[in-house]
């Protein structure tokens, strides 16, 4: 059979035992007993109640502290892939080794020292001869902007 | 220990309900429970949609008893009852008493009536208030007897208790 729980006490109510109570304005209550009851109707609140469950609930009394203490929240790391890079390109970033990192790193060095070079040649070119013909000027011009879009080499910087 | 208990009680015989010496003090005194049912002249709060209840329950002037179609013209859960309402005469059943009940029987903080008319059919379309479960019951035994179907208003009942 089914056992309620009193609607003051928070207690048992077994078969046989118990009373029930439907207010005005609709809302049915199920006292255990006529102490229950009794102290429902003179307004009496459950939770200042020493010897009712809420009491106890709201006081902390009882086992129920170490079963909480217990419980600690903790955050989850989630890997997502972002827009621009996919997940397995973020995690080959992430797991590549320093020496390869290096490595890169002094290719891309290399890479941006040789334009610089290239550039200043390409300058050194168009400023020595000042009475070049036009014709020569706007092809070097040309060049410079074909150089200058040399390909990266490693990733970010 | 017997003598004591006896040599105490002695003086205390002179107040008992039964002893001439004090015959109006009384011990033990029990509320009978029929002086709480409702009878002739009792109100009645009318707990399902029918205008006329409605408008009696608003104005402030609840039906009143003044006839219990019962042996002993006490009204409880299930009983028939006329009731005037608003200057007219209406039957109704009585859907929840404040008087203590049995066991499984819920009690309710007012007195309950839901109007019929002379063949059970419920004026009201729904009744408001939450009706015992035991009405099932008496309904149809109700039903049987007289002809007249008063299970109807089961059917208009919202919630059962």
């Amino acid at each position: 059979m089914k056992v309620g729980l009193c609607a003051y006490s928070a207690f048992k109510i077994y078969p046989g035992h118990g009373k029930t109570l439907v207010r005005t304005d609709g809302k049915v209550f199920t006292f255990l007993n006529g102490k229950c009851e009794r102290s429902h109707l003179m307004k009496r609140n459950p939770r200042k109640v020493t010897w009712t469950v809420y009491y106890r609930r709201k006081h902390k009394k009882g086992l129920e502290e170490e079963q909480q203490k217990r419980r600690t929240r903790r955050t989850h790391k989630f890997q997502r892939a972002i827009v621009g890079a996919s997940l397995s390109e973020i995690q080959a970033k992430r797991n590549m080794k320093p020496e390869v990192r290096k490595a890169q790193r002094d290719q891309a060095i290399r890479a941006a020292k040789e334009q610089k070079k290239a550039t200043k040649a390409v300058k050194k070119a168009a400023t020595a001869p000042k009475s070049a013909p036009k014709v020569e000027k706007a092809k070097q011009k040309i060049q410079k902007p074909q150089q200058k879009a040399a390909p990266r080499v490693g990733g970010k910087r | 220990m017997s003598a004591l208990k006896q040599g105490i009680a002695s003086p205390l015989r002179l107040f008992t309900k039964t002893s001439p010496l004090m015959p109006l003090v009384i011990r033990n005194f029990h509320a009978s429970s029929c002086l709480c049912r409702l009878q002739l002249l009792s109100r009645v709060r009318c707990v399902d949609n029918s205008a006329i209840g409605k408008q009696a329950m608003a104005e402030g002037k609840p039906p009143k008893i003044i006839h219990v179609y019962n042996k002993k013209r006490r009204a409880t859960i299930g009983d028939k009852v006329l009731m005037t309402v608003k200057g007219e005469m209406k039957k109704g059943i009585i859907v929840g008493v404040k008087e203590h009940q049995k066991h499984g029987i819920p009690r309710s903080d007012t007195n309950n009536v839901v109007l019929i008319d002379d063949n059970g059919t419920p004026l009201g379309t729904r009744i408001n208030a939450p009706i015992p479960m035991i009405l099932r019951g008496i309904m149809k035994e109700k039903t049987i007897a007289k002809g007249a179907d008063y299970t109807k208003i089961l059917s208009i009942a919202s919630r059962f208790v």
